[in-house]
Order: structure tokens, then C-alpha cells, then sequence
């Protein structure tokens, strides 16, 4: 995007001769140099596989999650009408798997979606502005960064309460800060950008050029970020559920079945091995999905030459 | 070593590096002071008003089913009764003199509680770094210094899939596998060493995948610099220079990692003491939560906050002590 700017001399005068080096190391993560949109698109299938599934559970006469029968407790796998088991109580695992699933999506993208608008606000408003707020916000980004949000949830549901809302708030509130940092700290970058320089001395108001010209700079950062917070999102939501301060008892989310699974390790592994697939499915298409991304931006920030 | 890091411009005599790195020593320890007090005020402040938004603070510090008398005992006891404004000058009064109250159960020094517990949890969150760093530092430099082939390519998406399993997963896995199927080791804490390896694989699982990251990226951007490339022109063999200069400098990387991976760590490490009986912060922390302990919670997450700002302050320190890019640049 930047035409040859005035850069400084010096160790620059050799870049010709270096430029194609930097593949090298940005082949990490992906696999070869096509690595980025195959990472990106097996990311992508997993996760629109389990929306799919989260979502058509409902439709597909599976048993009910709730319903318990104490006849059929502790079914292995591949019991007629139980593809997964049954529980302590004689409920579904297959069904309770996949109602976890729309309860983690959502608390999942709930809180992503809170905590990453909280944080691309803040970033760029700490890059945007001068003195004593970006001071203000820097410090308040920094002792976010350094501190266990985990801690924070914890503390803030036990008090707030349990359920869905409290849950996905609470996580949303409290995840920003790493968000907020990379955002930060990529606007000022822009901030002195030539076309984003020519908007701010043309008189443009400031929320116009930040509308106009640097969200949709920041965009595939931003889409990285999310990815990410949306992973580690419903890990916390799982072990918040797995540490019994989460769900509300009973509800039928991935935390919950590993906490009551804990019982049952040496007779119905199924009830741990169940959810924890699910789990660890989600948070690879997400993580696959942000690296996949990161590859995108990175091979046509090249491209760019920037 | 450090000379060689940074050959274009070390051009600064030993005699000035002492005074020059008490400075910069200094201003790291003025910063993050600043950082602590104001963290402190934000969390200890939130705490407050978390309780009392909880609805009648009173009710919730007597316990559940105290009768309307106890209610209005610990209110006049708790000074409850009181204005807001009033009751946050005594709250702010008390956290200066780390007074945090006594516990509602068992009525011991809140803080004394909170010690105690301490060195159960930097116990394992150091046995954990310390594995991950002997894990992670040779495989990263490796992956970091070979461009290609399919056994990087086999590690890198292992590391991947590491990286996808949430800490608390993978330590009922661990529990499963060498717990239930095999009975080598014991699922809980309180037998003796043998209750070391698998909260501590847990917590490794967590950190070696990010630590070989970045190792890995700075590792390989080190191989690109001039001075590598310099040093390979000069005849050095290939071992000699990603060990004597690729890897002193990813390390820094790493250090900078650890500092600030250290409330991920804390985080990870609630989890696994949960999971493992581990009677450290996380646990108690987790316990008293539960039960709506006040006064522990309270002198849980200060204490949290303190280690937090400690290790932050370490790593700042060490790093004007390693890296005198880092001196040059601040004066």
C-alpha cells in the first residue's frame, strides 16, 4: 500500500538482495507456501461441520439430553439408540455433546464479539489519542494484559450468578485486553500512513477517517484476533462450567459433562472422551482458522511489497 | 556474545555500563510500581463493589442460612451499616495495613491462609517452565534453523494439534491414561513425588507449544540477520552459529514469553490444581469462591496480583541486564 516512502538509509540499501528470505520463516504454522488457505480451509470446513451439526441436532429425532433413564445407565458406545453411551443418569452423550455444542458456540461468539468490539475500541482509541487519555488507556491496557482474566471471571460469576448471559458477559468484559494491545499497537502504524495522514490534514473528522480509512486497514488483524478470542473463549467457558462455577448444574455443556465425568474415568471413560473431543475439535478449527488467516495477510502484505 | 549482537553500533565503553544499567534498572522498578499500586487499587476497588452489588453483603458474609439476628450482627460487625463512601475509606484503610479480614469458615488470618498457600503453586508453575524450557528450547531451535522437510513439517502441525487441547482437558487425558488404564501414577496430589509428573505435564502441554513458537519465529529471523550471515562467510560451522548466535538472542524472545505468558500460567494453573487436589492459590482461590469467602477471595486475588507484578519486575530486570539493545535504546 505505502509507495516508497522516505524510508531511512542505510541497512535498507540491501533489502533487494534479503527480500525473498522472509518466506522462510513465515512457512511456520502452515504447511508449505500454499500452507495458508489449506490451514484456512480445513479450519473453516471443521467449523462450519460443527455449526452444522450444533444446529441440525434438534432436527434429527436424536434422545433428548434431559431425559434420564435409570434402566440404561452407563450404556458404552454403540448401544442401540445411544451412538456415544449414556450417562450417570442414562442420558444421551451423542445428544448432550451437541447441545453443549450450541451452548459453547454461542457463549463462545457472545464474549468474542463483547470483548473483541471493546478492544479494537480502546486500541485505536488509545492510538488515536494524545496526553493524558492514551496514557490512561495504555496503563489500563497493560494491567489487563498482566493479569489472569480467569481470576477475574471466577470471581465476577460467583457473585454475578450462573447462566448463559453471566457467562458470555462476563468472558466478553474480561478478554479484551490482548485484543486491545495488537490493535494499539498496528494504529499507530496507520495513524501515519500517507493516505490516512492526507485524511486527518484535509480536515477530515477523526471518526470519519477511523471509520473510512483505518477499521478497514485493521480488519484482518482484527479477524485473527477474533479467531483466536473465540477459541480461547469457550476453553474458559468449558473450564469455568468444568470447575462447577460456569453452567448452571445439570445443563447439558462440554464443562459440565468432563466435571461429572470425573467420577466415571475408570468406568465410562465415553463420558470424558465425548466432550473432550468436542472441545478440542472447536478450538483447532478456531486456531486453524486464525493461523490460516495470519498466513492470508502476511503472503499479501509480500505481495505488497510493504 | 552481546557484542556480537549488536556489532554496528556496540560502541559503548564497559566503564559507562554499570551506572547506565542501575538507570535503566530504576526506571523499569518506577514504572511497574506505578503499574502495581494502580492495579492494586483497580482490583481491590472492584471487589468491593463486587460484593456489595452481590445484593445484601451482609446476608453473604453471614453464610446461608443465618438467622436475621447474625444478619444484623456481622452488618454492625462489618460496618456495614454505614455509608458507601465510609465503608470504602475503612476498606482502603485496611488493604494499606493488609488487613483482609479472617476467613468466614474456619476464622483464620485471611492472608496467613493465602501464604501458606503459595509455595505449592510457584512450586509447580516453576517445575512446569523449567521442563517446558528443556523441551522447548532444543526443538525450537531446530525448528527455527532448518527452512523445510517433512519432519519440520510433521512437528510443526503436532505442535498445532498440542496446541488445541484446553490444560484441563488434557489433564483428565493424562488422568485417564496413566491413572485409570495403566495405575502408574496417582491421580491427586499427597503421595510424594509421584504426585509431581502429571500436574506438571499438564501445565508443560499448555506451555511447550507457544515457547517452541515463538523460539522457532525468533530463531529464524535471527538466521537471516547480517551478523549470521557473516559469521557463516567467516567459515563457522553450522552448530556453531545458531548456538552462539541464533539461540542467545531467541532466548531473549522466550524470557519476554514467559514474563508475559505468566497470568496464562496462573490461569492454567487454577485449572490444574483443581483438577489435581494441588492445595495451592488456584485451588483455594476456586474453594473459597464457591463458598462466597469474602475476606479469602480478596486476599487470594491481591496476593495473585502482588506475584503477578513480582515476576513482571523480574523479567523487566533481566532483561536490562541481558540485552543492552535494550539500555542504548532508553537512554
Amino acid at each position: 500500500m505505502s509507495t516508497p516512502a522516505i524510508t531511512p538509509a542505510g541497512p535498507d540499501v540491501e533489502t533487494p538482495e534479503v527480500a525473498p528470505a522472509p518466506r522462510r520463516m513465515f512457512r511456520f504454522g502452515g504447511a508449505r507456501r500454499g500452507g495458508g488457505p489449506v490451514t484456512l480451509g480445513i479450519g473453516v470446513a471443521l467449523a462450519l461441520g460443527l455449526v452444522t451439526v450444533a444446529l441440525v441436532a434438534p432436527l434429527l429425532n436424536l434422545a433428548d439430553p434431559m431425559q434420564t433413564d435409570l434402566t440404561r445407565r452407563l450404556n458404552p458406545p454403540g448401544t442401540p439408540g445411544h451412538l456415544l453411551g449414556t450417562d450417570q443418569l442414562g442420558r444421551d452423550v451423542l445428544s448432550r455433546v451437541l447441545a453443549g455444542a450450541r451452548w459453547s458456540l454461542g457463549i463462545g461468539s457472545t464474549a468474542m464479539l463483547l470483548g473483541v468490539t471493546i478492544g479494537v475500541s480502546l486500541g485505536v482509541a488509545a492510538a488515536w489519542s494524545r496526553s493524558w487519555l492514551r496514557t490512561v488507556l495504555t496503563r489500563a491496557i497493560d494491567i489487563g494484559i498482566s493479569f489472569p482474566y480467569l481470576v477475574t471471571a471466577i470471581t465476577v460469576v460467583a457473585v454475578v450468578g450462573r447462566g448463559f448471559w453471566a457467562l458470555a458477559l462476563t468472558l466478553g468484559l474480561v478478554c479484551w485486553p490482548p485484543v486491545a494491545r495488537v490493535v494499539y499497537a498496528e494504529t499507530l502504524g496507520l495513524r501515519e500512513r500517507e493516505y490516512v495522514l492526507a485524511a486527518r490534514l484535509m480536515g477530515v473528522r477523526a471518526v470519519s477517517t477511523v471509520a473510512n480509512h483505518v477499521l478497514p486497514a485493521l480488519r484482518p488483524t482484527v479477524q485473527v484476533m477474533a479467531a483466536f478470542t473465540f477459541a480461547e473463549m469457550m476453553i474458559s467457558e468449558s473450564g469455568l462450567s468444568f470447575l462447577g462455577l460456569g453452567a448452571p448444574l445439570g445443563e447439558p455443556t462440554w464443562g459440565n459433562a468432563l466435571s461429572e465425568s470425573r467420577s466415571y474415568l475408570a468406568t465410562a471413560p465415553w463420558m470424558m472422551l465425548a466432550p473432550a473431543g468436542a472441545i478440542v475439535i472447536a478450538v483447532l478449527a478456531a486456531n486453524l482458522i486464525g493461523d490460516g488467516l495470519t498466513a492470508r495477510s502476511r503472503r499479501r502484505g509480500e505481495r505488497l511489497g510493504s | 556474545m552481546a557484542d556480537v549482537a549488536v556489532p554496528a553500533t556496540a560502541t559503548a565503553t564497559p566503564a559507562v555500563a554499570p551506572a547506565r544499567m542501575l538507570r535503566a534498572v530504576g526506571r523499569a522498578l518506577v514504572t511497574r510500581l506505578t503499574q502495581l499500586v494502580a492495579l492494586l487499587l483497580v482490583v481491590s476497588t472492584a471487589l468491593f463493589f463486587l460484593l456489595r452489588l452481590s445484593g445484601d453483603a451482609a446476608r453473604v458474609l453471614a453464610g446461608e442460612n443465618a438467622s436475621p439476628e447474625t444478619i444484623e450482627l456481622v452488618r454492625a460487625q462489618y460496618g456495614l451499616d454505614r455509608p458507601l463512601v465510609v465503608q470504602y475509606g475503612v476498606f482502603v484503610g485496611q488493604l494499606l495495613r493488609l488487613d483482609f479480614g479472617t476467613s468466614l469458615y474456619n476464622g483464620q488470618d485471611a492472608l496467613a491462609l493465602v501464604l501458606e498457600r503459595a509455595p505449592a503453586t510457584l512450586q509447580m508453575s516453576a517445575l512446569a517452565v523449567l521442563v517446558s524450557a528443556l523441551l522447548a528450547v532444543p526443538i525450537g531451535t531446530w525448528l527455527g534453523a532448518r527452512s523445510g522437510g517433512r519432519a519440520r513439517n510433521v512437528v510443526t502441525v503436532l505442535i498445532s494439534c498440542v496446541q488445541g487441547v484446553p490444560g484441563f482437558v488434557t489433564g483428565l487425558l493424562l488422568i485417564q491414561v496413566f491413572a485409570v488404564w495403566w495405575g502408574v501414577l496417582p491421580s491427586i496430589a499427597g503421595s510424594g513425588w509421584t504426585s509431581l509428573p502429571l500436574p506438571i505435564l499438564t501445565l508443560t502441554a499448555f506451555l511447550v507449544p507457544q515457547l517452541i513458537r515463538v523460539l522457532a519465529a525468533s530463531t529464524g529471523e535471527v538466521m537471516r540477520q547480517d551478523y549470521v550471515r557473516t559469521a557463516v562467510a567467516n567459515g563457522a560451522g553450522r552448530g556453531t552459529v545458531v548456538a552462539r548466535h541464533a539461540l542467545p538472542n531467541a532466548l531473549l524472545g522466550v524470557t519476554a514469553l514467559l514474563g508475559s505468558q505468566f497470568a496464562a500460567l496462573m490461569s492454567g494453573a487454577m485449572l490444574t490444581e483443581f483438577i489435581f487436589a494441588w492445595p495451592g492459590l488456584g485451588l483455594l482461590l476456586i474453594n473459597s469462591v464457591t463458598t462466597l469467602d469474602f475476606p479469602l477471595v480478596q486476599a487470594t486475588v491481591f496476593v495473585i496480583a502482588v506475584l503477578v507484578f513480582l515476576v513482571n519486575l523480574a523479567m523487566d530486570i533481566v532483561f536490562q541486564v541481558v540485552d543492552p539493545r535494550l539500555r542504548r535504546r532508553a537512554a
